[in-house]
């Protein structure tokens, strides 16, 4: 991985646009004592270096899928970028990583029912040339966690003010 | 948080503007949605003080210096696995820790600087844990995608 360049204002801005990305830029310039186009302009390169997005999240009780599953994968290694890629394209995937170990791919998922799961680990995962095995399990209780620290991929429609 | 809080079809369609830019000025979404800007705020605000809605910058991985990551089985014995997984989440490089149904019953994500960090870590901090039987380590070695804009307001903290 890249080792971005980030000095001590860039890492005040990403603490306060973690809160809250709403704050106006000129609100920000002046807690921080600086003009708002150098505000503008850091926040523009952490975009477009991708080391920061800006979205919306949600209480689990506004959607429909709020169970985490883990599904674990042995598949074939010299195929597993391709095989992770087309499984991170499968819907409710929200994670997928490559690993050296007992698996070469573990997916976490959400789900709003068991039989959700099932088609996504044996009818989708299972079933794709290059995988062997599949391991399902179910998250039973989060103990910690975070969501503000994300791989940054793509930037939908991003703009900024 | 509201009991009778009705969210309706345009605070749907005001997340999904945030998902694509939370910094969407409130007259850019209205916009946007045939709406005016005086309501955008109003429901933003509105969902905000029910704890429905953040809208946050998420920063890469990279931004924290975490280079490495490590996903740890464990498997527990002799106490329960809740107290274990409490304990092992209390270390600042363990950023993910869930009770899990299967082979073992917890499911850690570790992030490090450097790989360096590793074997202290595991031998005098994370094998200390009493009730800490065994452990399966799978290293990362590249993460395809990471998000979860879901999950529970209130457990939201910055690494």
């Amino acid at each position: 991985m890249n080792r971005p360049d980030l000095d001590e204002l860039d890492h005040q801005l990403i603490g306060i646009l973690a809160q809250d990305a709403r704050v106006s830029n000129r609100k920000i310039a002046s807690d921080l004592g600086v003009n708002e186009g150098t505000v503008r302009g850091r926040i523009k390169r952490l975009q477009e270096e991708r080391l920061i997005a800006f979205t919306a999240l949600t209480g689990l009780k506004l959607e429909k899928a709020t169970n985490i599953g883990f599904i674990a994968v042995q598949a074939d290694m010299s195929r597993a970028r391709e095989i992770a890629r087309d499984i991170a394209h499968m819907p409710l995937v929200k994670a997928v990583m490559i690993t050296l170990g007992p698996f070469n791919i573990m997916a976490t998922c959400l789900y709003d029912d068991l039989d959700t799961l099932h088609r996504l680990a044996s009818g989708r995962i299972l079933t794709m040339e290059g995988v062997h095995h599949v391991e399902t399990s179910l998250a039973v209780r989060t103990v910690k966690f975070s969501n503000r620290v994300v791989r940054i991929t793509e930037l939908p429609g991003d703009t900024v003010e | 948080m509201s009991e009778t809080f009705a969210f309706d079809e345009t605070d749907r369609k005001i997340v999904e503007q945030l998902r694509l830019n939370g910094r969407a000025t409130n007259q850019q979404i209205a916009q946007s949605l045939n709406l005016i800007a005086s309501t955008v705020s109003a429901r933003i605000r509105r969902m905000e003080e029910a704890s429905l809605l953040r809208v946050v910058a998420v920063s890469d991985f990279a931004v924290h210096g975490y280079n490495v990551l490590i996903h740890l089985a464990v498997e527990v014995n002799g106490r329960p696995a809740l107290e274990v997984a409490e304990e092992l989440a209390t270390f600042p490089e363990v950023f993910a820790a869930h009770l899990v149904t299967g082979r073992y019953e917890i499911s850690l994500l570790l992030t490090l600087r450097d790989m360096d960090e590793l074997s202290p870590l595991v031998t005098n901090q994370l094998s200390q844990v009493r009730g800490v039987w065994a452990m399966t380590p799978a290293i990362g070695l590249d993460i395809i995608k990471y998000g979860l804009d879901t999950a529970p307001i209130s457990s939201r903290r910055l690494a």
